[in-house]
Order: C-alpha cells, then structure tokens, then sequence
C-alpha cells in the first residue's frame, strides 16, 4: 500500500522532467541563500576565533570588563604577568601586546591583528609557519593568505606601525574576513606602544583544571578579566554571533518565504492539474488521509531534492568564494544543513496546504466528467 | 499582431493564484536584490558620519594609518602644539578613537569610543537628549544603543571596567554605537597618558597647511582620503558576502519566472499546438514565451518594489541601527536584473514551444 502511494506522488511531480528540474532548483536555490549564508557566518566564527582555538594556554587574562580581542582593547601593567605567575597551579605564563593597525606594501594595504610575543617560548605566537621562521629584531611574521594578496613574501619589507618591517616568514589560518594578523617580537611592540600588555597566557600545572586555574587567578587578580580558553573561544564567536544575528535572520528569512513560494507554487500546479486522477484514485475507493499523504510526499520530495541541490550547490559556491577570495571562508556545517533542512520542511507542509484542502474536497465523481 | 498580445496574456491570467505566486517569489528576490543593494547604500552614506559631521579638514595620525575606525592610532599629545603651531592652522584638537565591545542585557554590543577634550571640538555634534560629558565618568552613547537596551540620561554603563553616567544621547556610527567621553577618560581606559589617536585640524589652506605637516615627519589625512579607505575596508570585508547573495537572489528570480511560464505553456500545449498547426512561425512562439516571463517580471517588479518598502519599513523600525536607502541607482539595477530576469527564464518554455509538434492540437492536452 505504502509504495503505491509514493509512487503517486513522484510520479504526478515528476511527469514533466524539465518542471520538476525547474522547481527542484528553485528551492535549492532558495535554501543555497540561507545554506551560504549560514556558512559565510559559521566561516568568519571559525576564522576569527582561530588564535584562541589554536592556543596553548588554559587561561587568559584580560583588562577588567575584557572579553575579546576582535573590535577590543585590553591593557595590563607589565607586572601582571609577574602576578600570575604567582598564582598556584599556573606552569607559565607570558604577556601578549596587541593592537590593531595596517599592514602596508608597496602597492596595498590589510587591516591587521599586531600580536607582540616572546619569540624564546613562542607560546603566543604564530602555530604554524609555513615558510620562513619566527621573527628577530625589526622583523615580522605576515599571514601566508594576506602576504599572497599583498603581494610580498619571505625576505620583502612591509610598514607596520609607522615603520619598515622584513618578513622573515608566513603563518597560516591568520587571515579573516576583515582583518589578517602579522606577529613581531614582544620587544620592538613595546618600543613603538609602550610596556603594558593586552592579555596574559598562562598553562596549568598537572592535575589543575583550566577552570580551576581561571578561579584561582582571578581571585589573585581581581581586576582583570579571567577566562579559559574554551570561554575566551565562546566570547570571540559570539562578538560574530550578535553583530550578525539580525542579518543573518531577514536574509534567512526571505530565503525560506521565497522556498515557500516555490514549493507552493509547484504543488499547486502539480496537484490541482490532476484533479481528476486524484477524482479516479478516489472513486476507486481510496480516502481522503492517503490522497493527503500523496500531496504531503510531493512536498516532501520537492523540499528533500531541493535541499540535496542546496547543499552540493553550497559545498561547490563555498570553494569558489574560497578560491576567489581566501579571506572569506564559508563552513558548511551539518547543523546548519539539519537546521534548514527542518525549515524546508516546515515550508514543505505550509505550501501543502492549499491544494491538500482542494484534493481532500475533490468529489470521486470528477472521474467520470470531462477532462 | 493585436492576436498575439491576448495570448501571452490570458495564459498567464488564466490562474492568477499560480501568477500571485511567481510574482510573489520573484519579488521576494527583488527585494533581496533592494535590499542589499539599500543596505550597502547605507553603508556608504554612514560609515563617514564622524568625518561629515566633526568639521575637521584634516587628520594628524600615526604614520601607516589609513582609516579612522579600523587601524589603531597612537600618537604623543604634544602632537597638538606641533600643529598649533603652525601658521595656517585655525584650530587643533586631540581626539582618541578605538572600537569596543559593550555587554548589555547578555548582548555584545559594538561601540566605537571617542574621547575628546571637554569644549572643544571633536566630540558629539548633535546631542538628541541631555549633553555632553564634561567628567571623566561622562558618557554620551548613541541614542538607537540607548532605545534598544532602555537606557537613558542618568544611568549608568560599564566600559572597560569602569563605570560610566549617562549624560545624554547622540549620533550612531553605521552598526555601531558611539560613546563620546572625556580625552582624560579614554587615557585611563586604555592605560596611555600622554597620547592621542588623531590631531583633528581646522584650516582654509589644507593643502599648504597638510604640505608643511608632512615635511616635519607627521602622517597627515584630509577627510576624503579617510572616507574612501574606510569605504575600502568595509567593501573588502562584506563585499563578496552581498554579491554571492545578490548573484543567488537572481538566480532564483530567473529560475521562478521560467518554471511558472513553463508550467503555464506545458498546460496549454493542445492550445499552442493549434496556434502552430495554423502557422504560427519559431519566432513568433518565441516572443510569445518572452513576453509572458516579461510579463511576470514585471509583476514581480513591482511586487518586489512593494515588498522592499515593507521589508525596509520593517527592519528600520525592529532594527534602526540598520540604514537602508534606496537610489536610483539600486533601483535601476533592479529594474535590470527583473529583465534580465524575464529573459533568461524564456529560454527553457521558448524550447518546449519551439519543440511542440502541430499534431499536440489533436490530441487531448
């Protein structure tokens, strides 16, 4: 019984090939807006948050009221550091200096993360280098991405705060949609920025927990911020999550109304142009839940197919844009394909409704009419 | 000729439910197409509030500063009297400008801080409610901020650690809100006495005045520099974003208008059949199908220009930190992307025309 009424359904949508295509793309093209964007979003998450994720330290420490980097300042006397490492459970600790300026050669210019680090630990400092090494005196790590873009590689000068810096090698996941990040050491910061430091790392000692570590700093430092890595990681996401919020929900939005218009507008011409098989179905003795059914599989069908579209159009328009542009990176992951996954459902069971309430009144007798 | 109109026409009116939905979708697109393109008009007009409004002709900065809301400028204060100094200049003034998140009700807010010093220029231009701060534990926010976290004059806000009165309400920068303060105050929030981020600059001979500045080793800006490489940043970072979903958003619309079309001639086969059995000519199938997705792209145009008026009435009033434009030339990119629309759908439905036996006309349809 099942498999007949399936068959009904993808038969009726299916009939004409070139509709069904049609319709099938228009919905995947629907849900490839709110797809892409949703990975344009969870991408520059992924990117901004890069530093922290990739860190060794289990802490962090911040100016009071500090829980960010990106669009953020944090200043500490330079004693901080010698204060946290004082705490009990904290293996090491080291300053970072920070700030944001521009990176410049000959011909372009990159906003840019300035970070400041002990080149002899290298705890804060890049994770990777590509080619090259860590930066000495007068010398600068630049992002492999933004050094491509820019134009410069290993051995060229760049200006960064307001002075010539040589490349001495190319880090990697650096670079954002807004920004890049370039490392020099701790000391030449501080000559052109002065002694304070942004933030303070630090690593636990054995048998310490991160949160254990962050409790006991900051009872030591009380005005300072403290947070774990994975916190810090939580904040930074959630600068992305809040600023784009209202944007990413009108843009969502509008992709899943004109979903709704597409699969209504498909079923509506695929249900109410058959009227009369539905007429014969039911003469033949089937009732109004299983013709129901069929109209709901046809929604589903459309909706499931156009999400397939969606994603493999999404994985394919994620490598061009991170082709064209590696600053921006799109993520597609699989909550956001199960999150509008369910959206098209939705959508599949609203659109559903007009020509459910037609074919469920459609009268046996239609069989017998004129076509 | 006068037979051919009716054709196109009545098909598509035929089921004006099926038209109402086309036309519904490919507005929704259009919108989209609006809306973005209303959005980055926004930005453009919005991103240079500070440098419209602040009336400075030029910017003393850090060597390598290129922006005034991206890259960080540090400069000594004494900066301010080096200026002044010069003959040409009729008024300098230090100002510090640095972007900061802001926690209010569980929300991260952007804020970009101004610390100006008290009774000169620099600071907030036009105060909507209350004044400017004249302490060090002064603020004067932006007044959406305000409105959406039900803040007003005489409350109070942390910044930075440190606890700041609300003293009034002002302008906003473009998805941000600005917190004008004391110079003093920002001094101690980012720990640097003694320094400023930009010498703003008053005087009726910029380009002498930016010569001579120049030549004594100072970075110097005039507005419109600034303006376009602020532009610059923000297009780098949101511009491919906006064209994919512009490129998506049309994609849609064409693939709307070609799939209602098609399905509107595919019912009608037995019809067009008879209009080809009496001779109706390739051509002329063809600007039939044309002018039925032209005729929906219009009524989709028109749709979508009604939707864009909502949609922006809508997110100006549940968001007014958002500023959506519309301009002639937004609008008559829409108008072309709904034609370019109407024509790239009629090639699928022309080819299911153009294939159409005349013998369909006696069959059933």
């Amino acid at each position: 019984m099942m498999t007949g009424r399936v068959s009904l359904a993808r038969k009726n949508l299916f009939q004409d090939r070139r509709r069904a295509l049609l319709s099938v793309l228009g919905v995947g093209a629907a849900l490839l807006l709110v797809l892409v964007l949703d990975g344009v979003f969870a991408g520059a998450m992924h990117s901004v948050t890069a530093y922290m994720r990739t860190s060794p330290a289990a802490v962090f420490v911040a100016q009071k009221d500090v829980r960010t980097m990106h669009m953020s300042q944090s200043a500490l006397p330079p004693e901080t550091v010698a204060a946290v490492r004082r705490v009990d459970g904290v293996a090491w600790a080291e300053g970072l200096r920070y700030t944001t300026a521009t990176v410049e050669a000959d011909n372009d210019t990159r906003l840019t993360y300035v970070l400041g680090y002990d080149t002899a630990t290298g705890r804060a400092g890049p994770r990777r280098i590509s080619e090259g090494r860590a930066p000495a005196a007068g010398e600068v790590v630049v992002d492999a991405t933004a050094a491509e873009e820019l134009g410069v590689t290993v051995g060229d000068e760049v200006n960064l705060l307001g002075r010539p810096f040589r490349i001495s090698g190319l880090s990697t996941n650096g670079t954002n949609m807004v920004n890049t990040t370039v490392f020099i050491r701790t000391e030449d910061f501080a000559k052109v920025r002065g002694a304070s430091y942004a933030y303070v790392l630090a690593g636990t000692k054995s048998g310490v927990s991160a949160d254990e570590l962050a409790r006991r700093v900051a009872n030591a430092l009380p005005d300072t911020t403290v947070q774990t890595r994975a916190e810090f990681v939580r904040q930074e996401g959630r600068i992305v999550r809040d600023m784009a919020a209202d944007v990413m929900a009108i843009m969502s939005i509008i992709g899943f109304l004109i979903a709704l218009a597409v699969v209504g507008l498909t079923l509506f011409t695929a249900t109410l142009g058959k009227l009369r098989e539905y007429g014969v179905v039911k003469a033949l003795g089937a009732g109004s839940g299983r013709l129901a059914a069929t109209v709901v599989a046809q929604a589903a069908w459309s909706v499931a197919l156009g999400l397939v579209v969606a994603v493999v159009l999404s994985v394919v328009v994620g490598a061009a844009i991170g082709a064209l542009t590696p600053n921006v990176e799109v993520l597609l992951e699989p909550g956001s394909v199960i999150r509008t996954g369910i959206g098209a459902l939705v959508i599949g069971g609203i659109a559903a409704l007009l020509p459910l309430r037609r074919v469920v009144r459609v009268d046996p007798a239609t069989a017998f009419g004129r076509p | 000729m006068h037979g051919t109109v009716p054709l196109a026409r009545r098909n598509l009116l035929a089921d004006p439910r099926r038209l109402a939905a086309s036309a519904g979708a490919v507005g929704l697109a259009l919108m989209l197409i609006l809306l973005l393109d209303g959005l980055w008009a926004g930005i453009r007009a919005n991103v240079t509030t500070y440098e419209d409004h602040v009336g400075a002709d030029l910017y003393v900065a850090q060597q390598g500063t290129r922006n005034f809301y991206g890259a960080i400028s540090v400069i000594p204060t004494t900066t301010v009297e080096t200026v002044r100094a010069d003959p040409g200049v009729d008024w300098a003034v230090p100002v510090r400008g640095f972007f900061s998140i802001v926690e209010l009700h569980n929300k991260k807010i952007a804020t970009f801080i101004v610390g100006s010093v008290p009774g000169e220029r620099g600071g907030a231009w036009d105060v909507a409610t209350g004044r400017v701060p004249a302490k060090d534990d002064e603020v004067a926010i932006g007044k959406v901020m305000a409105k959406r976290h039900g803040l007003s004059v005489g409350d109070t806000i942390d910044i930075m650690g440190r606890r700041f009165t609300i003293v009034g309400t002002t302008s906003d920068a473009f998805m941000a809100s600005f917190a004008f303060m004391t110079h003093a105050a920002t001094d101690a929030l980012v720990s640097a006495p003694g320094t400023t981020s930009f010498v703003l600059v008053g005087t009726e001979h910029p380009d002498a005045v930016r010569a001579r500045l120049a030549a004594t080793g100072l970075a110097v800006l005039d507005r419109d520099e600034l303006a376009k490489n602020d532009l610059a940043l923000m297009t780098r970072a949101y511009g491919v974003p906006m064209r994919v979903m512009v490129g998506v958003a049309f994609v849609i619309g064409s693939l709307v208008i070609a799939l209602s079309v098609y399905t509107a001639i595919a019912e009608r086969s037995r019809e067009y059949g008879i209009v080809k059995a009496i001779g109706a000519r390739g051509t002329y199938l063809l600007v039939l199908a044309l002018r039925q997705t032209l005729m929906i792209a219009t009524v989709g145009l028109a749709a979508g220009g009604l939707l864009f008026l909502v949609g922006r009435a809508l997110i100006t009033r549940v968001r007014p930190q958002f500023v959506v434009l519309a301009t002639s030339g937004g609008i008559a990119r829409a108008v072309g992307a709904a034609l370019l629309m109407g024509g790239l759908a009629a090639v699928i439905p022309a080819r299911r025309l153009a294939r159409l036996a005349p013998a369909t006309a006696y069959r059933g349809g």
